[in-house]
């Protein structure tokens, strides 16, 4: 192609030799920076050294408890006797204190598979996302829907006689109910509640439901997963 | 000191130092860079970090122990591979073997053990403390999912892991476990099949779970580490306290 | 695809067309396409056929029990081997599975409470299998019980059967 002449007219006729650049600006770009990202200090040594710190100390101390705390070793496998009671990993005692309640199909397939779900598609919903105080607009519609849902969950759990659910859920949706009515009460913590976002009340009553269950699961219950307290 | 000073100085000079590093002491901030980008592994990770990420409490390394464990996990499962046979009942006696006969045998076994406890605690906690901060928030959303995904393999690698001493605590969990697989509609009794192998949990199922626990979750498991490291430096670094708005005291 | 506004550029970008049907080039990406999707699926399959053993070693699914002499009347028998219960009640004798529906655990036979209970989740089922509580969603497994020519009795486990189907001895 003759470069002069490219200079001299701009561009050429021909779309297909010469290819024209068009710069689009929609709204609400611009080329400004970003933000400030403060200080930076260079990953090598600063980050590299805390980290191999971090190896050492980890290595140290799971060394002097595996020196002095030793692996569980039962009898041989032996297919032909269910030791009583027979209980999983403690990480799956949660789960199967819920296989106590609930049909296996609901708690052994659906409510994990909706755990895994729900958080995969936590940073895909909106409302998560901008993470606004729950009662932001102390709109009635969303105290409405909220009430249904837990009047929905209480009644699924009270059907099961899952009472070691239904407690935490009720005391769970009465604080973050009571932060709907008393606005303005309860001091730095009650501030710090009516701030947190409907992902954070959620988040907070799986967490506490499933270190619930997981603890009693692995303390209070014994042989034909009957209740036991563990300090008789 | 000095004397010691002095020999790294000419190791650094000699070729063969000279060929595996390709760049001189990381006194500036230039070869301080080619030390990251340069290097297959430490490139996973941003040459520059902000002042901030690195107080303790903007992580509490959890991830670093998380991940540290795995390495922990991987050598001592290594080491443990060489005295264990998946088969039935010399599983059983290998884990006898390891602790009366094998040297270190029972200390290599309970540190496995251990870290593999600490790590399922960790990956939970690694996640919560992540969601508190708002982690999952774009531009961040790909790297929470990848985050869940090791959060599964990590149990799978435990679970599996849980079956390999043969023994009742680990016969009767993997039974109740693999169980609940058959209530999977339609496909639940060809899945249960397809993991043991047979009908119930024999030589093929400890075999099956053996090469999960040793080959392939742990493939899939350095793969996603891998991605995650990666992401976490190019969605810009790890989610600080005050990123999305939430201007809290510390 | 819709109809540029300024033919002469935009279209003068792309290749050629055929505007009546599929271009070569077209048609040898649906080509590849496909036989990349039957390939896969075959692989698929035929993964799937290699992940599931041919040959098992598995106890046999038929068993003689012995002569029902060997069982009195309201009797409940564990054979631990065989994971089944034989009942003998005043109607007649029948074979039930010892493993819970619910998942797995073998049950445990309590002559004091006259009751099946399974130790993992707390299941307890009467002594004709059927659930008394608990989370077990099925009641016991009942299995065909067959007179032989020489007076013993014979399990099939193979063969499920009704719980009300009771073998008169």
């Amino acid at each position: 192609m003759d470069e002069k002449k490219k200079t001299e007219t701009g561009f050429g006729s021909d779309a297909l030799k010469d290819p024209r650049r068009i710069v689009f600006i929609t709204k609400k770009t611009s080329a400004k920076v970003k933000g400030d990202v403060g200080r930076q200090a260079m990953s090598y040594p600063k980050l590299i050294l805390r980290e191999a710190i971090v190896l050492e100390i980890l290595t140290i101390l799971m060394v002097v408890v595996a020196l002095f705390w030793d692996a569980p070793l039962e009898q041989l496998a032996n297919p032909l006797l269910t030791p009583n009671p027979a209980k999983a990993p403690w990480y799956f005692l949660g789960l199967q204190e819920l296989l106590h309640y609930f049909p296996p199909i609901v708690a052994g397939v659906l409510i994990p598979g909706l755990v895994i779900v729900a958080l995969i598609v936590i940073p895909y919903f909106h409302v998560n996302v901008e993470g606004a105080p729950l009662w932001a607009n102390s709109s009635l519609r969303r105290l409405g829907m909220f009430s249904v849902v837990v009047v929905v969950l209480l009644i699924f759990f009270g059907i099961y006689q899952a009472w070691t659910i239904f407690i935490p859920t009720l005391v769970m949706a009465g604080v973050a109910g009571t932060t709907y009515f008393l606005p303005g009460q309860g001091g730095r913590f009650g501030t710090y509640l009516r701030a947190r976002p409907l992902s954070w009340w959620i988040m907070t009553w799986f967490i506490i439901v499933a270190i619930i269950l997981t603890e009693i699961g692995t303390h209070f219950r014994g042989p034909g997963w009957s209740w036991v307290w563990p300090w008789r | 000191m000095t004397s010691w000073e002095n020999t790294i100085e000419r190791l650094r000079r000699t070729p063969v130092w000279q060929s595996l590093f390709r760049r001189g002491p990381a006194r500036t901030n230039r070869t301080r860079s080619v030390a990251v980008f340069g290097n297959i592994f430490l490139h996973l990770l941003p040459v520059k970090v902000r002042d901030a990420s690195l107080r303790v409490r903007a992580t509490y390394y959890l991830g670093s122990i998380t991940f540290f464990l795995f390495v922990i996990l991987t050598v001592t499962g290594v080491l443990l591979m060489l005295y264990y046979h998946p088969a039935v009942p010399e599983a059983y006696q290998d884990m006898k073997d390891l602790r009366f006969v094998v040297s270190s045998g029972v200390f290599l076994r309970n540190l496995h053990r251990l870290a593999a406890q600490a790590m399922v605690v960790f990956v939970f906690w690694h996640m919560f403390h992540v969601f508190y901060r708002g982690g999952y928030k774009p531009p961040r959303q790909f790297n929470w999912v990848v985050g869940v995904g090791l959060l599964l393999l990590t149990l799978f690698l435990s679970y599996t892991g849980y079956l390999l001493p043969w023994d009742q605590l680990a016969f009767w969990a993997i039974t109740v476990g693999t169980n609940i697989i058959s209530y999977v509609p339609i496909l639940g009794q060809p899945m249960r099949f397809l993991l043991l192998g047979g009908h119930g949990i024999g030589e093929n199922a400890l075999l099956r779970f053996y090469v999960l626990h040793i080959v392939i979750l742990p493939l899939f498991a350095i793969i996603l580490i891998a991605v995650h490291f990666w992401r976490v430096q190019k969605d810009g670094g790890i989610t600080l306290r005050e990123e999305h708005g939430r201007k809290e005291k510390d | 695809m819709s109809e540029p506004k300024n033919p002469t550029v935009s279209s003068s970008l792309e290749k050629p067309e055929d505007k009546e049907g599929l271009s070569r080039r077209d048609f040898f990406n649906e080509i590849a396409a496909g036989a990349l999707g039957v390939a896969g699926l075959g692989a698929f399959v035929v993964s799937v056929r290699y992940l599931s053993p041919n040959v098992l070693f598995e106890p046999p699914t038929n068993f003689r029990i012995g002569p029902p002499s060997d069982y009195q009347v309201n009797s409940v028998t564990y054979l631990a081997n065989q994971e089944v219960y034989i009942v003998r009640t005043s109607d007649g004798l029948f074979a039930q599975s010892a493993i819970c529906t619910h998942l797995g655990c073998i049950t445990q036979w309590k002559p004091e409470l006259e009751m099946i209970a399974c130790p993992c989740h707390g299941s307890k089922f009467r002594k004709d299998g059927s659930v008394e509580h608990g989370p077990a969603p099925r009641p016991l497994q009942h299995f065909a019980v067959r007179m032989m020519p020489d007076g013993e009795l014979m399990v099939d486990l193979l063969e499920l059967v009704k719980p009300t189907q009771i073998l008169k001895v």
